[in-house]
């Protein structure tokens, strides 16, 4: 196995995102403004706030990174650029409407349940989440704990996470560094709601192999209304695999031929797939004629 | 993903799996053996070099001959030096042996070397690769394996002879070198310190050839195989077998010192059918080292089932290309940091999280994948 590659890439984001994190908050420069429109009328002070961290609003940035970053980089060696300031990320105007239905929905459904959320709109800080899944630990650390900082300043005491990734690594930072936060995902509130559809459910590796949330989502779904096929070979816990997603910013090669693996198997129990995390989808819609998340079937 | 690997893993994965389920619901005792198995072999690790001396003095005892290998040319010369002048030498499928160089390394000296495990004898023939811990040759299909043993054992056998022609133009052609043999090199399933016995676990019946007919046996094995008792030792041969799905294993094997007998006046003489000497390497290479890194640690609890390369994203994807051999799949990601120190497999972990699931004694794989990542990003900026 040739390494330099990937090597090269857990560089450039050493070097480079680590360091826009610290200056902005933020792996790259974007809208965030654009990021942040779907949240009309949310009031901004809180104490408990919804945490998008950007994933529904940029999925699809976060799924071209690797090749983002060698682009903007235009060269092969993280260790000759030191900054991604000058680099301006323009989401994609179909991804916002639809991130801005999926949260919506997720905020009435956290109202059905009484919570009623804030938002910090577009000074909302990302997570760090891709320096934890690519073992930057003390990179996480540190980012995180600037992190912390920021959310303890505006009097933010309860976090509700929309995505796996964030949930995971907020979770693990408090681990790290014993914060004093509740983190809870949105869809530890919901309760059976409306829904309908007959999907193979592809469970998120972080929310069924790591926070157990697994079954709970199975049951919100099948409550609401929503039929899953299951296959003891595709979707049980010990069968079931990720989307690849998580190697994608180190080997997009990888992390493309695990999805259109994983695809033709989900599309093999069904042809509607259905995801939890934006970055399954992401992952998997090339390969997939239909999928939808969780937030989408559900109302 | 060739289109030969797809399907050989795809028939894999869909037998191993349900031989899986039938076992443990036939036999739902061997998950309460696992946690066992995982509190003895702690108890190991928190006490290493206790065990090891122990080991080696239980196997003086028993009239073996132990030895510590500190690296891989340690172990060469040790193994070089017990075989002696060139002769035909047997080896089971034994990891350790591949991850020291040891079949290269007697070939090297004019020894004849042959694998006499199925899988690993196909490797050998093919100069190829292990793809998975036990099943090798997991990425021949039955097609490319008639075609190979065609080309380069048996003309009589072709892409379309049965399944059990091809594995007797194998057995045919092993049993003239079981016979001729001077050295057999196994592994170790387990080894017990208290009494010095290896335990090695088998369906073939080439372990036990291997073991009795030639009349040096060498068993060639890391420090993390020691567990405190026999009784350990033989749950771990029962969960390996389970866990890989293959109980009950056709054979468990003991062997504790040099063939004996004491059928005379009771008075133990040595030796009597079988070996005349037996011989256990005790290898380091890197593990003591691991022992001391507590969240490297528990890379040392595996039990080499491979029941986490079937769970593998990655190891679908790329087999065993991800990680040097002969330690592959997510097992692999640990294990090339423990003995070569190579950290970056780990770096191309997607955290799938099966491999967490499926392992027998609990080994949080992925967290352990996490720490190998935090070594290999303070190397790669160095």
């Amino acid at each position: 196995m040739d390494y330099r590659k990937s090597q090269q890439q857990l560089s450039l984001v050493r070097n480079v995102v680590f360091k826009q994190l610290l200056d902005t908050y933020m792996p790259l420069s974007v809208d965030r403004a654009a990021c942040a429109r779907w949240a009309n009328g949310l009031p901004r002070v809180g104490g408990t706030i919804i945490y998008t961290s950007y994933m529904y609003q940029l999925g699809s940035v976060f799924k071209s990174y690797a090749k983002l970053l060698e682009r903007f980089s235009g060269v092969k060696f993280a260790a000759r650029f030191t900054s991604l300031g000058g680099v301006f990320v323009r989401p994609k105007k179909d991804e916002l409407e639809r991130a801005s239905l999926i949260l919506n929905n997720i905020v009435s459904l956290l109202k059905e349940s009484h919570v009623e959320p804030a938002y910090l709109y577009d000074e909302e800080p990302y997570s760090g989440a891709l320096l934890l899944e690519l073992g930057l630990l003390d990179e996480f650390q540190t980012y995180g704990r600037k992190l912390l900082d920021f959310l303890h300043a505006r009097g933010i005491e309860r976090l509700i996470t929309v995505d796996p990734h964030t949930t995971n690594a907020l979770l693990r930072l408090k681990g790290f560094l014993g914060a004093d936060l509740d983190v809870t995902n949105y869809l530890q509130f919901v309760r059976p709601a409306k829904g309908g559809g007959r999907f193979v459910l592809h469970d998120s590796c972080l929310y069924s192999r790591y926070l157990g949330m697994g079954p709970g989502i199975r049951g919100t779904l099948k409550d609401s209304g929503v039929s899953l096929v299951e296959d003891r070979m595709v979707t049980a816990q010990d069968t079931a695999t990720c989307c690849g997603a998580p190697v994608e910013s180190l080997s997009e090669e990888l992390s493309e031929r695990i999805a259109e693996a994983r695809a033709a198997k989900l599309t093999s129990v069904c042809e509607d797939v259905l995801v939890a995390c934006p970055l399954c989808y992401q992952n998997l819609s090339p390969y997939v004629k239909s999928i939808r998340d969780v937030a989408e079937v559900i109302s | 993903m060739s289109d030969d690997w797809a399907i050989a893993l795809e028939r894999t994965l869909r037998n191993n799996t349900s031989r899986l389920d039938t076992i443990f619901a036939d036999y739902p005792f061997l998950a309460d053996h696992a946690v066992r198995l995982r509190q003895a072999k702690q108890k190991a690790l928190d006490r290493l070099d206790e065990y090891v001396k122990m080991t080696c003095e239980s196997v003086e005892k028993s009239g073996g001959v132990p030895h510590i290998a500190k690296d891989r040319e340690d172990a060469q010369r040790i193994v070089k030096e017990i075989c002696g002048s060139p002769g035909i030498v047997i080896f089971s499928k034994t990891n350790v042996a591949l991850e020291l160089g040891l079949r290269e390394s007697l070939s090297t000296q004019g020894h004849e070397v042959w694998e006499t495990d199925l899988g690993e004898f196909l490797i050998q023939l093919a100069n190829d690769h292990p793809s998975h811990i036990v099943q090798p040759a997991l990425h021949l299909t039955k097609e490319m394996v008639g075609r190979l043993l065609h080309d380069k054992l048996d003309p009589t056998v072709s892409a379309s002879s049965s399944y059990e022609d091809l594995v007797a133009a194998v057995r045919a052609f092993l049993f003239k070198k079981y016979v001729a043999a001077k050295v057999g090199i196994t592994g170790a399933n387990a080894v017990a310190a208290d009494t010095g016995s290896v335990i090695l676990v088998e369906n073939e019946g080439n372990i036990r050839m291997d073991t009795v007919v030639p009349s040096i046996h060498i068993s060639v094995t890391g420090i993390d195989k020691i567990v405190p008792t026999l009784d350990d030792a033989f749950l771990e041969a029962q969960v390996q077998a389970a866990y890989a799905g293959l109980y009950p294993p056709t054979y468990i094997n003991i062997t504790s010192g040099p063939s004996s007998t004491a059928d005379i006046e009771s008075k133990k003489v040595s030796p009597a059918t079988g070996p005349k000497e037996f011989h256990l390497v005790l290898v380091d290479n890197g593990r003591r080292k691991a022992r001391d890194d507590p969240d490297l640690r528990d890379a040392l609890l595996c039990i080499r089932c491979g029941r986490c390369y079937f769970s593998c994203p990655v190891y679908w994807t790329i087999g065993s290309e991800w990680s040097p051999p002969p330690y592959g799949g997510p097992m692999g990601a640990m294990w090339s940091a423990v003995v070569s120190d190579d950290t970056r497999p780990a770096s191309l972990c997607t955290h799938s999280g099966g491999c967490k699931v499926v392992c027998p004694v609990q080994i949080d794989v992925p967290k352990v994948i996490e720490h190998i990542k935090w070594l290999n990003s303070k190397r790669e900026t160095t």
